[in-house]
């Protein structure tokens, strides 16, 4: 089961996810991304990963997707609260180079 | 347009008369019988769409018939109607109960009974679209199948031959696909001078999609080594490749090494994957992961490789897999992971078939009884001399 929220914060938008991401369900995440960006072109697009409990690379490919159509409105991308399992895909692969990536939701807005 | 087959079945005369009266005037075909006996042998004849069936019959009575009809899978389609001079719920019940499709109460108005026939064929018509839609899903579903198969056989072939050797190199491998088709790919390549190319590769996704970019990620590695001995060009230009040949979301993790007999050395780049681990000759056993930090093949053209080395000496082995084979949730959400991996890796039998046979066997015996969920390829090189 994936949960994903949106919400506005001034002119970023905040995508929520909590779950395991996985090849079932990006389809139904790459939806909301795409909605949100291609709708409110956010300047800053912050997605929390706090309670994904589990990320495979069909979910590592959409969050590339999603830096590159954010790249491509001038806005940027931060991720939020990476758990351990999740901290360590991403240093395996070195996408935390790759992206900017923040201890808190807060710090990922106010890092804009 | 013609329209269905009736069988009307009833021991007196006038009801079959009347109803054949009906139904031929409203463009039905009509077939009678004057018990179940002779409405068995109508039918071994031809085949009616719909039974209209007196309960109260000499021979072989309806619900005998009925059930008869209902109990045989070549007949029990044809829709059924039971005529019963017991009126009531209950007699109905027991009609339904008997797997008449529906029931007419005697005495009839000929206009009920035609008003029945008419809703049953809608039923009917319905029915025989359904079969047919399904006909052809099947068969739709039967040639994705074989073709699938055909396409697994296809990409066992771009597999090297294994238990196999290239060089000083003797390999192993298992390979699991998750759909019976997969997104992971091996390699292993003689290099002018006795060198040894060796690459594994892990696309993201499953299915077709991820076997053809494997097809695609096998022949660029297999380009890239007669154009240079090092690792991280070719984990470059791969990636150049792969960015320019798929779609956004679609690249692929993967350990590309170059060992130089000569120097005993295993110069590797790591994009994106599980470590591979050191096992080096000699006893007791202290194998090593070859950890590394690199990007996975396909996100961007501009993104740089670090190229890595570690000793590869005679009697060493090298393992090599896939997330797939480390990366199952148990029930109690513990995951292998590739130190659990290692792990296994001190105790190995020195024979490398049975080697990685017992390594598989560990990793699933660690899952149980959760199934590996994506495609699973372990490959053992034993350097000989």
């Amino acid at each position: 089961m994936l949960n994903i929220q949106t919400r506005q914060e001034g002119n970023a938008s905040v995508v929520t996810i909590q779950g395991k991401v996985n090849f079932e369900v990006t389809a139904q995440l790459r939806d909301v991304i795409r909605d949100t960006v291609t709708t409110l072109l956010p300047k800053l697009l912050v997605i929390n990963l706090e309670g994904v409990s589990f990320i495979d690379s069909s979910g590592l490919g959409l969050l590339v997707a999603a830096r590159n159509s954010v790249d491509k409105n001038s806005g940027k991308l931060h991720l939020c609260g990476l758990p351990p399992q999740v901290k360590k895909t991403f240093d395996q692969t070195n996408l935390t180079n790759y992206f900017s990536i923040f201890a808190t939701e807060q710090d990922a807005l106010r890092g804009a | 347009m013609q329209k269905g087959l009736v069988l009307v079945v009833d021991d007196e005369a006038p009801i079959r008369d009347i109803l054949s009266f009906y139904l031929k005037r409203a463009g039905y075909q009509v077939l009678l019988a004057e018990n179940g006996r002779q409405a068995l042998e109508e039918m071994a004849k031809l085949q009616p769409d719909l039974i209209i069936s007196d309960l109260r019959m000499p021979e072989l009575a309806g619900d005998e018939f009925c059930q008869i009809v209902k109990g045989n899978p070549a007949t029990r389609d044809i829709y059924f109607v039971l005529v019963s001079a017991m009126d009531g719920s209950a007699s109905r019940i027991g009609g339904l109960n008997l797997g008449a499709d529906d029931m007419i109460a005697k005495p009839f108005h000929a206009q009920e009974v035609m008003a029945k026939v008419a809703s049953a064929f809608r039923i009917i018509e319905m029915q025989k679209e359904i079969k047919r839609q399904n006909q052809v899903l099947v068969r739709f579903q039967e040639r994705m199948t074989a073709e699938l198969n055909l396409a697994a056989k296809l990409q066992m072939g771009l597999l090297p031959e294994a238990p196999g050797e290239v060089s000083c190199v003797h390999y192993h491998h298992r390979y699991l696909p998750a759909e019976g088709i997969g997104g992971d790919i091996y390699s292993i390549l003689p290099m002018p001078g006795g060198g040894v190319a060796i690459m594994i590769a892990d696309v993201s996704g499953h299915g077709v999609t991820a076997a053809l970019i494997s097809a695609m990620v096998k022949t660029s590695f297999g380009n890239q080594i007669h154009l240079s001995d090092s690792p991280r060009i070719w984990a470059e230009r791969m990636n150049r490749d792969l960015v320019r040949s798929t779609l956004e979301e679609q690249f692929a993790t993967a350990f590309l090494a170059y060992l130089d007999p000569a120097s005993h050395q295993l110069r590797y780049v790591v994009a994106g994957h599980e470590p591979a681990f050191r096992i080096p000759a000699g006893t007791p056993k202290s194998p090593e992961a070859l950890h590394g930090k690199g990007f996975m093949l396909g996100i961007d053209e501009s993104l740089p490789f670090d190229e890595l080395s570690a000793p590869f000496e005679p009697g060493d082995r090298i393992i090599l897999y896939t997330d797939g084979l480390v990366e199952v949730e148990r029930e109690d959400r513990q995951f292998l992971g590739n130190d659990g991996l290692l792990g296994y890796c001190a105790d190995l039998p020195q024979d490398g078939e049975a080697a990685v046979g017992h390594l598989l066997e560990q990793a699933r015996a660690f899952h149980s009884p959760n199934p590996f969920v994506d495609d699973v390829t372990l490959v053992l090189l034993d350097r000989v001399r």
